[in-house]
């Protein structure tokens, strides 16, 4: 087991003079490997960045290292149930974080649910995820929150009237864009078109055209970042110059990387912006330039995010599986960059009430949008 | 009315040029070596970022950047060719062509480990121009991305026809060991074949990378699986044929998305593929009959001598697995129970597959079809698990052979492809029947294993209920082999003709195996949804038929007992590299093309 020994190991050595006390651990199931890698590794970047202030300045859980234990499930289910039986039976396991997809964790459920250990699926936005049991939690933002803003912001501040959806065709994706349809209804849009696409599809021109002639005002973008970014580029030469207002998903540097010059002029909201004033913002901004010279992206701040959370269980419930589980149903005022404050509703077993800040994009940098400015 | 189609025409015609640039490699190693080629699509993604380095780090102008890219991917095919599938020469056909599977996890783990999984933009160093065109436009890149596709296929063309490697080449093709005593080398031409399908494949991702800005490490499974079809409808071996099926393919996306909206895109595409190979099993642009079927039987799975296995060592084995649990290790357990309903599907597969030679791509679906009618049954019906589960197995056996039924009457490759779009379609049908099967959301609150009242739910029992099954399908499964229908269809795999002959009607008897091999690979379908809970389309994607295909292979094909070691060696390696992390894919893909180099016809050979 050498890599991961490695990574506890100087974790332990770092943050602890004395050496002697166990780290306590966190398992994560997600993918490292596989299609989904590149999700994984923001996460990591994520995670190791709320460590570095926990361990560091913050002293650790009453003396006692944070330490993760990230298991490769390369987002497939039959690795991801696997992993489940190695971190319940595990005793050093106090929480799990993951996995990445729905049908990833999903499967997964019911070992955790048996074994009382808390699966914290922080992605996981399907509604039917906290439903498996009361040992199923999610911070992940809820479409319910997120998709009524978005409408109104398209609708009632960008005055856009006929509406043609684009979204991934996935459980995530085809639960926003039903949401988002009878929010933008309600605020007295009009839908004139609503295509699916599949995750790994790489060509829009067709159903850019598909969408052109449906004659929309405005186009919303139910995507993540890099194909939110090969539609961009690909309606102009489909001669599309409508106004493209996009999900949070899409705020990533990587978005701006791969879009170019096409995502100039492309208005979406996020959780948080560099530009937002509150001190969680500004620090976790400023130490993700820091230690990544570049922008975080929604996925590394869920995951920072979320470790914090586990810190701050830990501290105040103790770090046990039953301390963790007890912890979240009470637990409030946990500072997030995604919420402001933390608090969960102990039916649901999800928190309410993401932020957004409404963001343009310009001159390839996301700015914030003020009305009429 | 005309604008729009006008319009769909054109951006069918530029996705298509991209197919083409995928195809054309393909065709040429599929006409020497008549192997379809999993590496290509890594070759695709391995230039993509070759070329990222020169612009972005090199500052290369275009013209050398694609120089570079040709010369350093046209090194990696002829080391493929050298390292990778020359040894594995006349062991059989299906060796190399697990060999590139492998070779092809090989290099994308690679590219990831280096660049990171990260996607990242290639700008494209062409000026920005566009020309207007009905309603949209296309730009340099379009035009460049054509012109590539075209001159190559023209340089082929002249190279192929006028030039004395290119005589080589085309010998070689039609008769290997023929050419060999004629004196050409066919090793060189082996290797001037994957240099200049390896530069294309690399020129090919550096351009199509610039044309959508954005290259990832993942991008090659997709990559390839556009181009063999593209190359399908085509006519394989068929370079002209390859760009023109290329084409065609975009226009059918394309016009898809214009009639029925754009999720059913790929349903539409392979659709129409099945279509044409049923009518035109050649390809559309194959002069019918030209080529002689090509040889599946014989030749296309190693002879070897299966390893005898005593009965009182089986006896001892299911013994010790039976006492697995004294492990006390409910990890161990579940990754065995893992293996074991793979090995259920593996069992199916070496089935079809192996004993009645029909190579299914697409096994998957047997799978998810299982799952779904169990699931459904027992959420919507509110029927007892094993009973949904029976059922279930009953349901994929009909429906199954059904929908593999056109399959049957294809050789070689064309039933690989026919299965694997079949896979496709099965899958994409389950995405988008939300009525009945909820599409995207999946299904949830499947009901847990239970036998009337008594949960099984504990892993000893999950392990000891999948030890069962596997156990009972394999005794009736060599039962079967050794009596008058394993006959028939090793028969049929032997030799197609000369079977009818004897009044052996192939279709049917495919039938017998589909019917037996889907009921086995649909209860594995259905533990596993009961197991999970969840499932969604995406639970068994396309990347499990090629699973199960290697294992089948690394077993031995119609192995029975092959199929299972297989299962437990392919499921439990990348448990046992877990500690590695990152890398552990890589290590799995190396062990992997170990194992084919040493044992070619399968660990326990096969039958």
């Amino acid at each position: 087991m050498p890599f991961r020994l490695v990574v506890l190991v100087l974790l332990a050595l770092w943050a602890v003079p004395a050496g002697a006390a166990e780290p306590v651990v966190v398992g994560v199931s997600g993918p490292l490997t596989g299609p989904s890698a590149q999700y994984g590794a923001q996460w990591k970047k994520g995670f190791d960045l709320a460590l570095e202030a926990i361990n560091g300045a913050q002293g650790g859980i009453d003396g006692r290292p944070l330490a993760y234990d990230f298991e490769d499930s390369q987002n497939d289910p039959r690795q991801s149930v696997a992993i489940a039986q190695k971190f319940v039976n595990d005793p050093r396991i106090i929480m799990e974080l993951g996995d990445f997809s729905s049908p990833a964790s999903m499967a997964a459920s019911p070992i955790y649910q048996r074994a009382g250990l808390v699966q914290f699926g922080f992605t996981n936005s399907h509604p039917d995820f906290t439903k498996g049991g009361d040992y199923m939690w999610s911070n992940s933002i809820s479409q319910a929150d997120e998709m009524p803003h978005l409408a109104s912001f398209a609708v009632k501040e960008l005055g856009l009237k006929k509406l043609a959806v684009l979204h991934l065709n996935t459980d995530w994706g085809s639960t926003s864009a039903a949401i988002f349809v009878q929010a933008a209804k309600a605020d007295g849009a009009e839908i004139v078109a609503d295509e699916g696409y599949l995750p790994d599809e790489r060509d829009f021109r067709s159903t850019l055209t598909r969408v052109r002639d449906s004659g929309p005002d405005g186009v919303i973008l139910i995507s993540y970042y890099a194909d939110g970014a090969l539609i961009a580029r690909q309606a102009r030469s489909t001669g599309l110059k409508q106004t493209f207002v996009a999900v949070s998903s899409v705020y990533s540097p990587k978005f701006i990387e791969l879009g170019g010059d096409a995502v100039n002029g492309v208005y979406t909201d996020s959780t948080f912006a560099p530009t937002d004033p509150r001190p969680e913002v500004q620090q976790f901004v400023k130490a993700y330039r820091a230690k990544y010279e570049a922008d975080p992206d929604t996925f590394s701040a869920q995951a920072y995010d979320t470790m914090n959370l586990v810190a701050a269980l830990a501290r105040k419930y103790g770090p046990t599986r039953k301390g963790m589980h007890d912890g979240l149903m009470q637990i409030s005022d946990v500072p997030s960059v995604v919420y402001g404050r933390i608090k969960f509703d102990p039916q649901t077993r999800r928190v309410a009430g993401a932020r957004s800040v409404d963001l343009l994009v310009q001159n390839g940098v996301f700015t914030v949008w003020k009305p009429h400015s | 009315m005309l604008a729009p189609w006008f319009d769909y025409t054109i951006n069918g015609l530029v996705v298509g040029n991209i197919y083409a640039l995928l195809a054309v490699g393909l065709a040429l190693i599929f006409g020497v070596a008549n192997l379809i080629n999993f590496a290509q699509g890594s070759i695709f993604t391995v230039g993509a970022f070759v070329g990222w380095t020169c612009v972005t780090r090199l500052h290369t102008p275009l013209p050398v950047t694609l120089l570079v890219v040709a010369l350093f991917c046209a090194a990696l095919g002829m080391a493929i060719e050298r390292v990778g599938l020359r040894p594995l020469q006349g062991s059989s056909r299906i060796a190399p062509l697990l060999a590139t599977i492998g070779i092809s996890l090989v290099l994308d783990q690679l590219v990831q480990l280096i660049f990171s999984p990260d996607p990242r933009d290639l700008p494209s160093q062409l000026p920005d121009w566009r020309i207007p065109l009905g309603g949209g436009s296309i730009g340099a890149l379009d035009l460049l991305i054509a012109g590539v596709g075209m001159a190559s296929a023209a340089v082929l063309y002249v190279f192929l026809r006028f030039t004395r490697l290119g005589w080589a080449v085309r010998a070689t093709a039609q008769d290997a060991e023929a050419a060999q005593q004629m004196g050409v080398d066919v090793h060189r031409v082996n290797m001037a074949v994957f240099a200049i399908a390896g530069a294309l494949g690399g020129v090919g991702g550096v351009l199509i990378g610039m044309y959508y800005n954005d290259i990832d490490p993942a991008m090659s499974f997709q990559a390839t699986l556009k181009g063999v079809v593209a190359l399908l409808i085509g006519g394989v071996a068929n370079i002209p044929g390859a760009i023109a099926g290329s084409l065609l393919l975009g226009l059918i996306e394309s016009y898809g998305i214009a009639l029925f909206g754009t999720s059913y895109r790929n349903l539409f595409a392979f659709l129409m593929l099945i279509v044409i190979l049923l009518f035109r099993p050649n390809g559309l642009f194959s002069r019918g009959g030209s080529l002689p079927p090509e040889p599946l039987t014989g030749t296309f799975i190693a002879r070897s001598r299966p390893v005898r296995v005593p009965r009182w060592l089986l006896s001892l084995l299911v013994g010790v697995a039976a006492l697995a649990p004294l492990t006390h290790s409910p990890y161990l357990l579940q990754t065995l129970s893992n293996a074991l309903l793979y090995a259920l599907l593996a069992l199916s597969l070496t089935l079809v597959a192996g004993t009645s030679g029909v190579v299914s791509l697409g096994h998957a679906a047997l799978l998810a079809i299982g799952g779904y009618a169990s699931a459904l049954l027992a959420i919507d019906l509110g029927l007892p698990v094993p009973v949904c589960v029976l059922l279930a197995g009953c349901i994929t056996a009909a429906l199954g052979t059904a929908l593999v039924s056109p399959a049957f009457r294809l050789q070689g490759h064309y039933v690989a492809i026919a299965t694997l779009a079949i896979g496709e379609i099965v899958s994409l049908v389950i995405l988008n029947w939300t009525g009945l099967t909820r599409g995207p959301m999946g299904l949830t609150g499947i009901p847990p294993l239970g036998f009337f009242g008594i949960p099984l739910d504990s892993v000893e029992a999950v392990y000891w209920l999948s030890l069962a099954l596997v156990v009972i399908v394999a005794l009736l499964q060599t039962r079967l082999l050794s009596g008058h229908l394993g006959r028939a269809w090793r028969a049929i795999r032997e030799d197609e003709i000369a079977a009818r002959a004897y009044g052996v009607n192939p279709a049917r008897y495919k039938a017998m195996a589909f019917a037996f091999g889907g009921f086995g690979a649909g209860i594995s379908g259905a533990v596993t949804a009961h197991l999970y809970s969840y499932i969604n389309h995406e639970t068994f994607d396309a990347t499990i038929s090629l699973l199960a295909l290697t294992i089948v292979i690394l077993g031995g094909l119609g192995n029975v007992l092959g199929a299972i070691l297989g299962s437990v060696a392919l499921i439990g390696l990348p448990e046992l590299f877990r500690a590695a992390a990152e890398y552990r894919m890589l290590i799995y893909g190396v062990v992997l093309l170990l194992l084919i180099r040493f044992r070619p016809q399968g660990l326990l050979g096969t039958v």
